[in-house]
């Protein structure tokens, strides 16, 4: 059985007199410990799919399962990684992390334990007591992957993450996604429009079409990891996705 | 660059104490309708060394602190409620706007009438007087939260007290801080108001009895004073819990 699945998710937005049709029955499958990446022109509802699996915005049509039952709202089995992060700039860092465990009514020690392991795993041991905006954007995003992480939750949901950083930093973190991975097992969504991104990280890319969009094509990646991006096979790998997105394109 | 005007503070306050001086010796006004800073100085001093002063400020600041604890604590709760729940808004939300703009002192003769010439009377001129800034500034801090913010805590397992607690209010804290100072600034117009009309003790009725009293140079005295703790709740308490603030939450 999947682990996550969405079934018809239909979703419509008012625009001028008239309702758009903005997500046009979306199915997807996802196992446990898949990585999946959604990749699509901007625009086309890959976020707004990956918000409705979270919970945080009711489908019109279709449903989530989660283990096989319907979801409705958010759940701590599914926690979402925001683009701009979402940190609390009143908390330090640490207390960021250990945000959703204070909200769960975890004992003090039981919650520093926990952050401090996340912490670790994430190289932010040293910006504990660290407030927010004295980070960097990457940094940031480091934060919010380990407060999502120390949720411990079945599936980790990322939107755009790494959109604002620059490349170097992007790099990096993709090559550190893929080892938080590796070492968690987590079931992962991940939305980008980045195609170097979704080649580097997914075990299995979905091409979305434009709106009404559905997944036009799901391609599996079994290339060995850690991956390297400018390697021969990625950008291989990065053309098919590639000629997935061209309007009309793909379809083989 | 910042200029240290030091210098031009003390000769501009310096020049005015003089002129004062001068003005008080040419005897334009007999001293008992114009004293000399000398004389005010006098009578500052004799009501420092009697006690009075300090007894009316104690009076006046006690019931401010009780009024502005009741205007904090249920504005918060207005404001909260509503900026979440939109019918709150569209009802008491429009009264909200319509009582704060009658001036605190126009409470008086109600509250008199309600509570008598006692402490009650004055702490509700207070409370009403300061609760409607606390009310709207908390209500406009709290509409204008990240709606991200929201949606990961509620994420991460926050719901009703917990989420109003741990994130709307930290959240909302910086526009809160105006509101706060804004109600301090008209609890303590309210106090001073209120206490000439109760003629019930504290700094308000020092005032009334030196009018009484003719005793020109004992009103100017005790507006000094007036002043002096307007300035210090100002500078003191204020301006650094703005600077606090806007430091901790990366806002400076």
């Amino acid at each position: 059985m999947a682990k996550l699945e969405a079934r018809g998710i239909a979703k419509y937005f008012a625009h001028e007199s008239h309702r758009l049709k903005a997500l046009g029955g979306i199915s997807l499958k996802v196992d446990s410990g898949d990585f999946v990446c959604l990749v699509g022109p901007s625009g086309c509802g890959k976020s707004t799919f990956l918000r409705i699996i979270a919970g945080l915005e009711v489908p019109d049509e279709g449903e989530v399962l989660f283990d096989g039952r319907a979801v409705s709202g958010t759940g701590p089995e599914r926690i979402m990684v925001f683009q701009e992060g979402a940190l609390f700039p009143w908390l330090r860092v640490r207390d960021n992390v250990e945000f959703g465990l204070r909200m769960a009514g975890l004992p003090k020690k039981e919650r520093s334990d926990i952050s401090a392991r996340y912490l670790e795993m994430m190289q932010l041991t040293k910006f504990a007591d660290s407030f927010t905006h004295q980070l960097s954007t990457g940094m940031k995003q480091r934060v919010a992957i380990a407060r999502a992480l120390a949720m411990d939750p079945d599936v980790l949901l990322m939107d755009e993450p790494f959109a604002a950083l620059d490349d170097a930093t992007r790099d990096l973190l993709l090559f550190e996604t893929q080892l938080v991975w590796q070492k968690t097992k987590k079931t992962i969504l991940f939305v980008t429009h980045n195609v170097a991104e979704a080649a580097v990280l997914g075990t299995k890319v979905a091409v979305f079409s434009n709106r009404p969009s559905v997944i036009k094509k799901e391609i599996k990646n079994d290339l060995p990891r850690p991956r390297d991006p400018e390697g021969a096979s990625l950008k291989e790998f990065q053309q098919r996705i590639r000629a997935e997105l061209r309007p009309g394109g793909g379809g083989a | 660059m910042a200029r240290n005007y030091a210098i031009h503070k003390a000769a501009f306050y310096a020049g005015i104490i003089l002129a004062w001086q001068l003005v008080a010796m040419a005897e334009v006004w007999p001293p008992s309708v114009f004293p000399s800073p000398y004389q005010v100085a006098e009578d500052l001093a004799f009501m420092v060394s009697d006690g009075s002063l300090a007894w009316g400020m104690a009076v006046s600041m006690w019931r401010l602190a009780a009024g502005l604890a009741i205007a904090v604590g249920g504005g918060i709760i207005l404001g909260v409620l509503m900026a979440r729940v939109e019918a709150v808004n569209q009802t008491v939300g429009s009264l909200v706007l319509g009582l704060q703009s009658i001036p605190s002192i126009a409470w008086v003769p109600l509250a008199i009438l309600w509570y008598g010439l006692n402490d009650a009377g004055i702490i509700f001129v207070v409370a009403i007087g300061a609760i409607f800034a606390v009310t709207i500034n908390t209500y406009t801090g709290v509409k204008n939260i990240d709606p991200h913010y929201v949606e990961a805590a509620r994420n991460m397992g926050a719901s009703g007290t917990k989420l109003v607690v741990s994130v709307l209010l930290p959240a909302a804290f910086p526009y809160m801080i105006s509101g706060f100072k804004q109600g301090w600034a008209f609890a303590w117009r309210g106090v001073i108001g209120a206490e000439l009309l109760f003629a019930y003790l504290g700094l308000g009725h020092l005032l009334y009895a030196s009018r009484s009293l003719t005793d020109v140079s004992q009103i100017i005295a005790i507006m000094l004073a007036i002043m002096a703790i307007g300035l210090a709740v100002d500078g003191l308490l204020f301006k650094r819990l703005e600077r606090g603030v806007m430091s901790r939450w990366g806002l400076g």
